[in-house]
């Protein structure tokens, strides 16, 4: 069972309800797909089993032998190469790898090089437990290559974790790709709102399951728990502001270790959307 | 000289879009026949790459010139290599009044892009 952990912004709590439901599951996976800004491996504490480049193929032109038929251009679906006056510009973010264009160029002025667009590290937790994230090289505009390396590799896991970019970019999208079902980490202000109501709308686009886990509930005010309830939408949990969490935090701790409260909020969330798969 | 303009509608007269890649059509202003012709932006339902692909149109037509309400890094850089120069006009005027502008010289030339790509 693939269970994605999604938000609307960054900073909702969201890294911090993976790593720690992560934590207390018996066994799993899990992945940080958030590749621009990985940062659940600052509180898991494993050990680096494996490491691997991503690469991506990308046509590069010698211009001496091109001459200008546009060919190349007509054929790609993607707008990625487009053929101008002195030279056959490629935009590589947007080149889906697929090969065309030098099987349709006459003068065989085209070919691919590999470039490496990230890295993936393995880590193994405790004994039954793995964790991967992914780091893309930075200049690269597009993890989406990275996020499905991470998925393909753990496709045949039991139990997965997608710690899934925030917000509703194609990163996202590529990460709840195989997900059975979506935790929205919220928070309760107006913003926090708006911002749910957009990863809402992705994921009743893409026919997800889902539920919410409410952080931070005792700040800001109940408009979120309305929202909630018009809409339909199970409450997963809510988790309270402590300053005392956010401490052990900022040093990298996990809140399952210190807090027995935590821990039965992560125990319950599992429960729900588990059920007995964790036994 | 051939002059491009991002237009919500098919003639001179119409409102200038919004967009640059995603405009429903280009007037084509020929300096050389003083005439008007409409095409139609076959790149504004491309799901991704419309900046180029736009550009491409462009270029095919023979345009040195476009006047765009804004434009993206990749039909900056596409403009660029089809060596077509680009103006950004104000919102909310017409294909004409654009192009008057344009020859009193009061449109800045946009040399770098005016928004971030989409990804
Ligand atoms: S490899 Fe495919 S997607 Fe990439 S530029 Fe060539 S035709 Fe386009
Ligand atoms: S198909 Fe080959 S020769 Fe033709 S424009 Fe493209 S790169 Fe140049």
């Amino acid at each position: 069972m693939n269970i994605a952990i999604l938000s609307g912004k960054g900073g909702t709590g969201k890294t911090t309800l993976s790593v720690n439901l992560f934590s207390y599951l018996n066994k799993g996976t899990l992945i940080d797909t958030d590749v621009e800004e990985p940062n659940s491996h600052l509180f898991l504490k494993g050990k680096l089993i494996k490491e691997e480049g991503v690469y991506k193929k990308y046509p590069l032109v010698d211009d001496d032998l091109c001459n200008y038929c546009g060919k190349c251009g007509d054929f790609c679906n993607f707008n990625a190469i487009i053929p101008a006056k002195k030279k056959v510009l490629v935009f590589q973010d947007l080149c889906h790898d697929c090969g065309g264009c030098s099987l349709v160029c006459p003068t065989d002025a085209i070919k691919y090089i590999d470039k490496e667009v990230g890295k993936i590290y393995h880590h193994q937790i405790d004994d039954n437990k793995l964790f991967l994230y992914g780091n893309m090289t930075v200049g690269e505009v597009s993890g989406v290559k990275i996020i499905e390396t991470l998925e393909e590799t753990t496709k045949n896991e039991e139990i997965l974790l997608i710690d899934s970019p925030p917000g509703t970019s194609c990163s996202t999208v590529a990460a709840i790709k195989g997900a059975d079902y979506c935790i929205i980490c919220a928070e309760p202000t107006p913003f926090g709102i708006s911002d749910m109501r957009m990863v809402v709308e992705l994921l009743r686009a893409e026919k997800r399951n889902f539920g919410v886990v409410v952080n931070k509930y005792n700040l800001g005010n109940s408009e979120i728990f309305k929202y909630l309830e018009e809409e339909g939408i199970e409450l997963l949990e809510k988790i309270k502001f402590d300053r005392e969490f956010a401490n052990l935090l900022a040093d990298g701790e996990l809140l399952i270790n210190h807090s027995e409260y935590f821990t039965n909020k992560m125990a319950n969330i599992a429960k729900k959307v588990l059920g007995d798969k964790n036994d | 000289m051939k002059i491009a303009i991002s237009s919500s509608e098919n003639n001179e007269n119409s409102k200038v879009s919004d967009r640059f890649a995603r405009s429903e059509y280009f007037i084509i202003y020929d300096h050389d026949k003083l005439s008007f012709e409409a095409i139609v932006n076959t790149a504004k339902d491309e799901g991704s790459g419309a900046g180029g692909k736009a550009v491409k149109i462009l270029g095919d037509a023979g345009v040195d010139i476009a006047l765009v309400p804004e434009l993206g890094p990749k039909a900056l850089e596409a403009l660029l290599a089809f060596d077509i120069k680009s103006y950004q006009y104000p919102r909310e005027k017409t294909v004409k009044e654009v192009l008057y502008l344009y020859f009193e010289k009061k449109l800045p030339e946009l040399l770098i892009s005016t928004s971030k790509g989409k990804h």
